[in-house]
């Protein structure tokens, strides 16, 4: 468990340094005055001038060599000194602040509502076999063979335009929130679904499961204290592995849906080359992923005594 | 009122008989063993009686356990409460995040209805009295085969079930493992009876009571065990009972042994920091046949792989005698099947060999014949051949190299008992014409016994 | 060969044949080419003329299309093909090639799996806007882990097992053993590694094209399209369908095709 521990702390530090060099490499590759345009997202643009400019390119080490400069751009981030967006010319941390209460709703209202869906479809399927099995074993195919945004955009043509059940898009209610959290919910249940299929078949069929039989429990005992566990462990372990998807599909969903959060702000700070605001969600979303992911690992951890190594 | 009564029980997949109609009756304190080879349809009667067969598989015939006549699907109610099994692989049959006494426990409470507080009483005292009183808060992968094995069988015992059915339940253990194994069986069904299911012919010795020998999904013979071992009726069951160890004819006596090929001194083996066999003192002459025994776990494996210089010696000396290069110290594996590559043919793998060390070529047809091994079976990979066929084409390459020293791993182990005495003898006689010094591991005294000059016990 | 494969595995194998002969052949089928616009047949729905009619733009979709397809084919292809390389003779050497050496490629893994995979791409995109081989190097810097840390588990468990150890006594050496032991091990696995990164890649690309920052207009990209073509879904639900359809289609072929021994 340290060990692991060990690596996610090594991974907070690549993620900053990862996020840091690459941004530092995308301003480094702008054409223009790097330091006009970063005076400028610190002081607004009203109160740019060229001496502020000059400032900044003393500052950040823009008249020196790139090492220094290099160097002067990670001291600011390791002071979480993310300065100001060159779009809106807010600061980036309160942007960010924002943003991040909404990605985290639509992030938690998909993994529950996939959750929902795919354990029972799951469980059922695998008890069921036959039809249940086949029937969600193709719709799980065609699902995972279509990308988030194509489900969103199905999803949007069908309950927004055509029935007019929810929004379009945007958000504020309530019914904003429902074809963004369904959308990425059906993505991850697509396969989690199978997952479940194939950890519960795996349990039933398995020697200890017909050994509790054998020795006169009942099959709801036997399900209870010997199945439910049993198929958990390697379950849990595989949403630390889909966490990925999960951050993926919040991108794609929230540019789809344009609910404001980290991915869409992501997404329009590289369309507009925001670097200050590129930096800062790159990096709330790497962090936030490796938080989520050392919260699975302490979960399988607990559950799995042996000591987690299934992942 | 007999416990169990059969009447022409068979199973069928589809229209192929798998299991030919066999009927039995046991009375209380009865003991049945139901000998034969793996494969034979042994595990599909325990299976047909218990009703736990899988659904592509149909039965015909009457199962009348105490006085009532019950179809497959009425048995389940019996299970644990009056019928129970014992599975083949306890270390795969309890659960994998559950403590022992935890699952013994809550056996008691939910079968047999104790009460919390007593269900827990009995659990701790039910395992104290198999030894096991630190081992409860294991699971099952903290535990030994044989404790596992013990957790079982009490386990399967919690319930109270006159009818214990024990499918193969010293396979994988050690002779005295087993021994334990089989007594606990016996203790345990005083009040009942037992069924056991076993290709083991000293495991039907020690049980005693009544016997039947199938062979593929056939009765071949029944009676009283004492009366079928000493003397057999069938010739299949004269070959099995041959097989075993005990009844091999004894060796030839050795020949003098002089030149010493490897020296060991002071010798502690291990495997991480942990030693397995302290202060091994002892020296290999030119084409003697050692044996090497000791319970798992002591370190036989790793002697081996000491001695031929793939593992580091913890401390000690090991001194060769000889100036033999690295590749004719050889060695046989226990499961040929994880020895050999599957990717290729068995000729391209015997051709590879012969190029690396450019070996006369005249030499192989000779020794393949020598070894029983057909040509054609070249062609085929390393799946396509029966264990003893593989252990043998391993032997065939190990011998074209002209080795000075042989480490057999357990070499016959996962052969069937008629196959097993086939190879173990051939080994050590093509070894000795050889020249070559072989080191043969077994976990069975008996067969170490009869192969070999002498002995080296490692003790854990 | 092929008869090792399951039927799930052929019909994706198939589809996915078709799909490669489309985007070869099919523009050679229809004169014009996939930028050419024509304002006065915009909209068109399929005719003899445009067997798959045009779009806002007037432009041909049967020839747009198989450059959209063309393209993703070829992205996903050299992806796989490079980090397949990559990552077996790196998972290899970390398995067989001391300590050092595999604790400082588990080190870069667990640096590169920090961030998500789409979020990479999306920086790396930024840096050089609209750039097909910024997109094929950054897709493959996260694909090739798959194949480092299967081959490297691979080979860890077979350099204990008695196959390796029996042949390293015959004095067999380590190209030999790579040979006839590792890759026989790691190739089946390949296989279905690489359909699935291929089918990433493709979706990859079509994401970072949905959002605009990936390859960049006139090209025809499948995301692009759909993002471009979303505005007319009332007045021309085909085209929208068609880009839509064909995503699908290749995402499946590969997904099926990866299918199978495992299941």
């Amino acid at each position: 468990m340290r060990a692991l521990l060990l690596k996610r702390l090594l991974q907070l530090v690549a993620v900053s340094w990862g996020v840091g060099t690459l941004t530092f490499i995308l301003m480094r590759s702008l054409p223009g005055d790097m330091a006009y345009r970063i005076a400028a997202s610190r002081y607004g643009m009203d109160a740019v001038d060229n001496r502020a400019a000059d400032l900044v390119r003393e500052e950040l080490g823009l008249n020196h060599s790139a090492w220094s400069a290099y160097w002067q751009w990670f001291t600011d981030l390791l002071s979480w000194n993310l300065g100001n967006s060159l779009v809106s010319g807010e600061p980036v941390a309160t942007q960010l602040w924002h943003m991040l209460g909404h990605s985290v709703v639509l992030a938690v209202a998909g993994i529950l509502l996939s959750i929902l869906i795919a354990i029972p479809l799951g469980l059922a399927s695998a008890f069921k076999g036959g039809w249940l099995d086949r029937s969600l074993l193709m719709v799980s195919t065609t699902l995972r063979a279509v990308p988030v945004f194509v489900i969103g955009l199905l999803a949007i043509i069908m309950f927004a335009l055509e029935w007019n059940l929810f929004p379009v898009a945007g958000f504020g209610t309530p019914a904003h929130l429902v074809l963004p959290a369904l959308t990425l919910a059906l993505s991850l249940a697509a396969i989690s679904n199978r997952v479940v299929h194939t950890e519960a078949r795996r349990v039933f069929g398995s020697s200890f499961f017909e050994f509790a039989r054998m020795k006169g429990l009942s099959p709801s005992q036997t399900f209870m204290h010997h199945g439910a566990r049993n198929i958990a462990v390697p379950v849990v372990a595989f949403l630390g592995i889909q966490l990925i998807t999960v951050v993926e599909g919040v991108v794609m969903i929230e540019s789809l849906f344009s609910w404001p959060g980290i991915g869409h702000g992501l997404a329009h700070a590289i369309f507009a080359r925001d670097i200050p605001l590129i930096q800062g969600a790159a990096l709330m979303m790497g962090v936030l992923f490796v938080v989520m992911n050392t919260l699975v690992d302490i979960a399988c951890h607990y559950l799995d005594p042996r000591g987690g190594q299934l992942a | 009122m007999s416990l169990i009564h059969i009447e022409n029980l068979a199973v069928y997949a589809g229209n192929t008989e798998l299991l030919a109609p066999i009927s039995l009756t046991l009375e209380k304190g009865q003991r049945l063993t139901i000998l034969g080879q793996t494969g034979s349809g042994k595990s599909l009667l325990a299976q047909a009686i218990m009703g736990n067969l899988p659904n592509s598989l149909r039965t015909e015939g009457r199962v009348t356990l105490f006085g009532e006549e019950v179809n497959a699907k009425q048995r389940q109610r019996f299970w644990g409460r009056r019928i129970s099994m014992l599975p083949q692989e306890p270390w795969n049959s309890l659960d994998p995040l559950m403590g022992a006494q935890q699952q013994l426990e809550q056996t008691y409470r939910m079968v047999a209805g104790e009460s919390a507080a007593n269900a827990q009483q009995k659990a701790a005292y039910t395992l104290a009295l198999q030894g096991l009183q630190d081992s409860g808060h294991k699971r099952v992968d903290q535990l030994s085969g044989g404790m596992a094995q013990r957790v079982a069988i009490a386990c399967a015992m919690a319930g109270g079930a006159p009818v214990l059915l024990a499918d193969e339940p010293t396979k994988g253990l050690d002779v005295s493992r087993r021994d334990q194994v089989v007594q606990q069986l016996m203790s345990q069904s005083k009040q009942g009876a037992l069924i056991t299911i076993t290709h083991d012919v000293a495991v039907a010795r020690q049980i005693g009571g009544r016997m039947m020998v199938i062979k593929s999904g056939e009765l071949l013979e029944q009676g009283n065990t004492s009366d079928i071992l000493s003397a057999p009726q069938h010739p299949f069951t004269k070959a099995l009972i041959e097989a075993d160890p005990v009844n091999w004819p004894d060796k030839t006596p050795a020949s003098s042994h002089k030149t010493p090929l490897v020296e060991v001194q002071d010798l502690t083996i291990g495997r991480g920091n942990k030693a397995l066999s302290k202060h091994l003192n002892f020296t290999l002459h030119q084409g003697e046949v050692v044996g090497v025994v000791g319970d798992s776990g002591c370190g036989k494996s790793t002697l081996g792989d000491t001695l031929l210089g793939v593992h580091q010696a913890m401390e000690g000396t090991i001194l060769r005698h000889s100036q033999a290069p690295l590749h004719q110290w050889q060695k046989l594996y226990q499961d040929p099947t994880a020895a050999v590559s599957r990717a290729v043919s068995l000729a391209t793998l015997l051709e590879d060999t012969v190029k690396l060390h450019k070996i006369d070529r005249a030499r192989i047809a000779p020794l393949m014949r020598q070894l029983g091994l057909d040509e054609a079976l070249l062609q085929r990979n390393s799946e396509g051949v029966s264990g003893g066929e593989l252990q043998r084409f391993c032997m065939l390459r190990a011998l074209l190299l002209d080795p000075v020293f042989l480490f057999a791993d357990e070499p016959t182990s996962r052969l069937d008992p008629i196959t097993a005495k086939e190879v173990s003898q051939l080994l050590v006689d093509v070894a000795k014409q050889n020249g070559c010094a072989v080191m043969l591991v077994s976990h069975d005294p008996d067969l170490i016994e009869k192969r070999c000059d002498r002995v080296i016990r490692l003790d854990a | 060969m092929i008869s090792s494969l399951s039927r799930t595995q052929k019909t994706g194998a198939g589809l996915l044949l078709l799909l490669v002969a489309y985007a070869i052949f099919g523009p050679m089928l229809q004169n014009g080419d996939a930028t050419a616009q024509d304002l006065n047949h915009i909209l068109t729905p399929p005719n003899s003329e445009f067997w798959l009619g045009t779009d806002h733009f007037g432009r041909n979709m049967w020839i747009r299309l198989a450059d959209a397809l063309q393209l993703s084919l070829m992205m996903a292809a050299l992806c796989v093909l490079t980090s397949a390389v990559i990552g077996v003779t790196a998972g290899v050497l970390a398995a067989t090639g001391g300590r050092w050496l595999d604790r400082g490629l588990d080190a870069l893994v667990t640096m590169i799996l920090a961030l998500p995979g789409l979020v990479l791409v999306l920086i790396f995109a930024a840096i050089v806007p609209g750039s097909f081989w910024m997109l094929y190097v950054a897709i493959s810097l996260i694909q090739w882990i798959e194949y480092f840390r299967v081959s490297r588990a691979i080979t860890q468990r077979l350099t204990r097992s008695p196959e390796v150890q029996s042949s390293k006594l015959m004095g067999f050496g380590q190209w030999y053993i790579f040979r006839r032991h590792y890759w026989p091990a790691i190739a089946p696995q390949l296989f279905t590694i690489a359909a699935f990164g291929a089918a990433n890649a493709i979706l990859m690309m079509a994401s970072l094209g949905f959002v605009y920052v990936g390859i960049q207009p006139p090209l025809a990209e499948l995301g692009l399209m759909i993002v471009e073509h979303f505005p007319y879904y009332s007045d021309a639900p085909w085209l929208l369908a068609q880009p839509l359809l064909l995503l699908a289609l290749v995402v499946l072929a590969c997904h099926l095709m990866g299918r199978g021994r495992t299941q």
